[in-house]
């Protein structure tokens, strides 16, 4: 009986060995991964805060112009869309983000445009309509994707499809730390700080509803680009962390089973001994 | 010249943070030239040339989309792509505009087909020609701009 559990136990710390391989290799794609993700999250951030905030001033200093960008409409259809990942063993990375947006579009007429499998997968399984499943590979959506998404939603806006267009995305605060988060593109609102009296008149060349034509969706794309990025680092980081506490664990086991293996042993050494005593 | 703080960024990277003494830069309208003190403006890009006078030298790049902002006499240029002339890959480029040019005289387009392979044309050819004049400036060792004459 001594020697079947031995062998059991072998067994399983064998298996336990590989899990922890593959577990351990994963962790270090991550980790290679997210160095070059956080390069580029590095590169696109000043972009990212500049185009906000140029943004943000436009917006409160803006005086006389009512472009359909700037009004805010009573209607419940809301548009969001979701950046999530390709896979999983992530963490929480994609299941935080999709709770969020639900959440958030609980009781509204929403529609969702998902970037990433697991996003596009989670809404077509609770049957919330899907704009377009194009972007269903979150690695393969490249700067002139954001920019076509960006140009397809401000048309759809500004035809009153929807009344609010929302991203959802996941913050990259720092390899520990990932927050999911979303924030409204359009209608284009003051957001975080109270709305200023203009300070000074601006020129719009060639007019204000001409210039906001051209910019809103350029700094949509521009937005969801730098969400793209911020996304990737914080799943890339969060993989890595899953990954790394999934090795640690499997040592921790390895370790526990080790140690009931060389008991077994030992008893089957003292069973054998007595045996043999007993015999003489 | 007075000079004015301006900022370049653009999806790839902050570009040029630092003093500028006039920035010109196509919009959807036409040329502006931006010196010290402008009123507070916004003003979309187009595709095209961009100058910049930094200490007297002028550089040149291909600027496409995006926008420029003036806020309280900080410029701040805000386009989706933005090559310093001595940076633009004309090789590419020349690719870019045989390849664009093969699209649009083949038959049976489709309206959006087109216009994505006439918008990679004037990309192109942007491209090819600020990269030209980049060179020369480069040749001529970053002449003073007075000397320059009225280009």
């Amino acid at each position: 009986m001594a020697g079947v559990s031995t062998k059991e136990i072998k067994n399983r710390i064998r298996s336990m060995e590989s899990t922890k391989q593959i577990t351990k290799a994963m962790e270090m794609v991550a980790a290679s991964k997210l160095r070059r993700a956080q390069a580029q999250v590095a590169n696109s951030r000043p972009y990212f805060e500049i185009l906000r905030n140029t943004i943000n001033d436009i917006v409160d200093n803006n005086l006389e112009f009512t472009s359909p960008f700037l009004q805010e409409r009573t209607g419940n259809k809301v548009m969001y869309v979701v950046i999530a990942g390709d896979r999983g063993l992530a963490g929480g990375y994609n299941s935080n983000i999709l709770k969020l947006v639900q959440s958030q579009i609980k009781e509204k007429e929403a529609t969702v445009l998902p970037i990433g499998k697991k996003a596009l997968d989670f809404f077509k399984s609770k049957n919330i309509p899907v704009l377009t499943e194009n972007y269903a590979e979150a690695a393969g959506v490249s700067i002139g994707d954001c920019f076509s998404i960006s140009k397809q939603l401000s048309k759809a806006f500004k035809d009153g499809e929807f009344d609010e267009i929302h991203v959802a995305y996941t913050n990259f605060v720092s390899v520990l730390s990932q927050t999911p988060d979303s924030m409204q593109l359009l209608p284009l609102v003051p957001d975080g700080h109270e709305k200023k009296t203009p300070s000074s008149v601006t020129l719009y060349e060639p007019g204000s509803e001409e210039v906001f034509e051209a910019i809103v969706p350029e700094y949509l794309g521009g937005i969801l680009y730098g969400a793209l990025c911020e996304s990737r680092a914080a799943e890339q980081a969060a993989r890595r962390t899953a990954m790394d506490s999934a090795t640690s664990n499997a040592e921790e086991m390895i370790a526990d089973l080790s140690l009931k293996f060389n008991r077994a042993r030992q008893a089957a050494i003292t069973n054998e001994i007595i045996d043999i005593v007993a015999g003489s | 010249m007075t000079s004015f703080p301006l900022k370049i960024v653009t999806p790839d990277g902050l570009i040029y943070d630092g003093a500028a003494e006039m920035v010109i830069v196509r919009t959807i309208t036409g040329d502006m030239a931006f010196l010290a003190r402008h009123i507070n403006c916004v003003a979309p890009l187009g595709m095209g040339c961009a100058t910049v006078v930094i200490d007297g030298n002028k550089r040149y790049a291909a600027c496409i989309g995006g926008m420029i902002s003036v806020t309280d006499g900080n410029v701040t240029l805000v386009p989706t792509t933005f090559e310093w002339a001595e940076s633009i890959d004309v090789a590419r480029a020349e690719a870019a505009k045989c390849k664009a040019e093969g699209i649009i005289h083949r038959e049976s387009l489709t309206d959006t087909e087109y216009r994505l392979a006439h918008a990679k044309l004037d990309r192109a050819m942007v491209r090819i020609s600020v990269a030209s004049r980049g060179s020369w400036v480069r040749g001529n060792n970053m002449v003073d701009i007075n000397n320059l004459g009225g280009n």
